[in-house]
């Protein structure tokens, strides 16, 4: 448990404060979804491109370079912007400013420390859910 | 070769259960499903239907990669239970909160993850390796309900059409176009790679690189129907001359029937109207719904890998035809009396 000195509880906060910290919750609430949407719209754009390039392209003799070349930059710049999340959620959980791991207390710091740790973990199953689905880019050469 | 219909049967089930005769292996079997499970295990290892027994390139890549996997899953299942047991058994104390974390998030989270990516990396590879280009011959097969059709092309476009068998040339790559008439079928030779699938109005493509000569066999390898199971065929791989020799009589018309008998049943053969649905090349038997009979004769067995090509088993086929291959398109003889059944036997034994 948080030490209820430090909470936002023992002191009595102001209104716009209050209201201040309810908007900043609710945004880090959408930002934790983030990295799992990058990961699903990955995939599904992995899967449905390939399969459309294979079958209308590719059919037609064309080399699938392009298509491996733009999978590999898409597919950089996926893991670039889970990265990124994941550094922010990580600050945002603050885990060496107090070492707390348990954010279970019901006030502002408890649920900003919560929202990030969550979203740090996400960040991290997206990330390599992102790599294993570019990997078949990088080792399989033809179409069939 | 192989001893009969019911043989064949046993050997689709249990691979334990291919050798000796049946009744011994029945009575094996009843006396303990241990020992059944057993011999299942081993029988896998040998026997011309074995993954574990390959005898060509792409059977080798992925027996080596079953047994890389096997290993490594043997080894990662003695590590996890040798370390419950050390914490639960020989040395039960309080574990500092670090080191139970460190446990959870390396042992749980960074080794799963590079070990998977690993063998990721190791197994996709060997994707495009076995989607390697064939070295000309091309096999079209396609999958009916419950047989193989099967028509070789050469690349000077000559084509022999056969079925329920394939012959390949050893040490060379040979193209394999797949597809199915009515419903998904997967083609598969266990001793020389992997599996196909084989899809209606698709073309699917594999290539297999035999290493050695010999007789294989191989199962439809997708539910298909009543008959999934005795949907086989024989597969021979011969020396290249030798197979260029058999390929050039393939192609070729079929022998005129030698014997009094043999005559008799090319003469039953086109009374009763067998011609509208084989073709005899040579003869006016011109039908393509069933199998091509030209050199039925010279094949290793019949109802794809059903029962051995002797004029007894012929006749067998013909008149029980519904009993041997539950919901086969071909209607059984059965009115046909037991020396008309031998003499058109002896007719299709003799069409080499």
């Amino acid at each position: 448990m948080t030490d209820p000195a430090r909470s936002h509880d023992a002191t009595s906060p102001r209104p716009d404060e209050d209201r201040q910290a309810f908007a900043e919750a609710s945004e880090s609430l959408w930002r934790i979804t983030f990295g799992p949407a990058l990961w699903a719209l990955h995939f599904a754009g992995s899967y449905g491109v390939a399969a459309i390039w294979c079958a209308k392209v590719a059919a037609k003799g064309q080399d699938i370079a392009p298509l491996r070349l733009g999978f590999a930059v898409v597919t950089l710049a996926v893991l670039a912007a889970i990265g990124w999340l994941g550094w922010r959620s990580w600050r945002q959980w603050d885990y060496l400013g107090d070492r707390d791991y348990e954010n279970a207390g019901a006030n502002h710091e408890d649920r900003h420390q919560f929202l990030g740790h969550a979203a740090f973990l996400l960040s991290i199953v997206s990330f390599v859910g992102v790599v294993y689905t570019g990997l078949p880019v990088v080792f399989v050469q033809a179409c069939r | 070769m192989h001893g009969g219909a019911e043989r064949d049967v046993m050997a689709v089930m249990p691979v334990a259960c291919m050798p000796q005769t049946n009744r011994q292996t029945a009575a094996a079997c009843r006396r303990a499903a241990g020992c059944l499970a057993m011999l299942a295990l081993l029988g896998a290892c040998e026997g011309r239907q074995a993954v574990l027994n390959p005898a060509g390139q792409d059977a080798a890549v992925i027996a080596r990669l079953f047994l890389g996997m096997l290993t490594g899953a043997v080894i990662l299942w003695l590590l996890v239970a040798g370390l419950f047991l050390y914490v639960t058994v020989f040395r039960v104390s309080h574990m500092p909160r670090r080191w139970a974390e460190s446990l959870i998030v390396g042992g749980g989270v960074l080794f799963p993850t590079f070990v998977l990516a690993g063998l990721l990396s190791y197994s996709l590879p060997l994707m495009s390796s076995q989607r390697t280009g064939g070295d000309g011959l091309v096999v079209h097969v396609r999958g009916e309900q419950w047989w193989w059709r099967v028509t070789y092309e050469t690349p000077q476009g000559n084509r022999a059409v056969s079925a329920n068998e394939v012959r390949l040339p050893a040490g060379r790559r040979t193209e394999f176009r797949l597809t199915a008439d009515k419903v998904i079928h997967s083609f598969w030779i266990p001793a020389l790679g992997g599996k196909t699938d084989m899809i209606p109005g698709r073309e699917t493509v594999m290539t297999l690189e035999p290493a050695e000569t010999g007789l294989f066999r191989g199962q439809c390898a997708e539910f298909c129907g009543a008959s999934h199971a005795l949907m086989a065929f024989e597969v021979e791989t011969m020396a290249p001359d030798l197979f260029d020799e058999w390929l050039r009589h393939a192609a070729s018309d079929a022998v005129p029937p030698a014997t009094e008998a043999a005559r008799r049943g090319a003469g039953i053969f086109a009374a009763e109207g067998c011609g509208a649905c084989h073709t005899v090349r040579g003869t006016p038997a011109l039908g393509r719904v069933g199998p091509d009979l030209t050199h039925v004769g010279s094949r290793h067995s019949i109802g794809a890998a059903l029962l051995p090509v002797t004029a007894a088993d012929l006749a067998l086929w013909v008149g029980r035809t519904g009993h041997l291959k539950p919901d086969v398109e071909m209607p059984q003889y059965d009115h046909l009396l037991p020396d008309a059944l031998l003499d058109l036997g002896r007719y299709l034994e003799g069409l080499k």
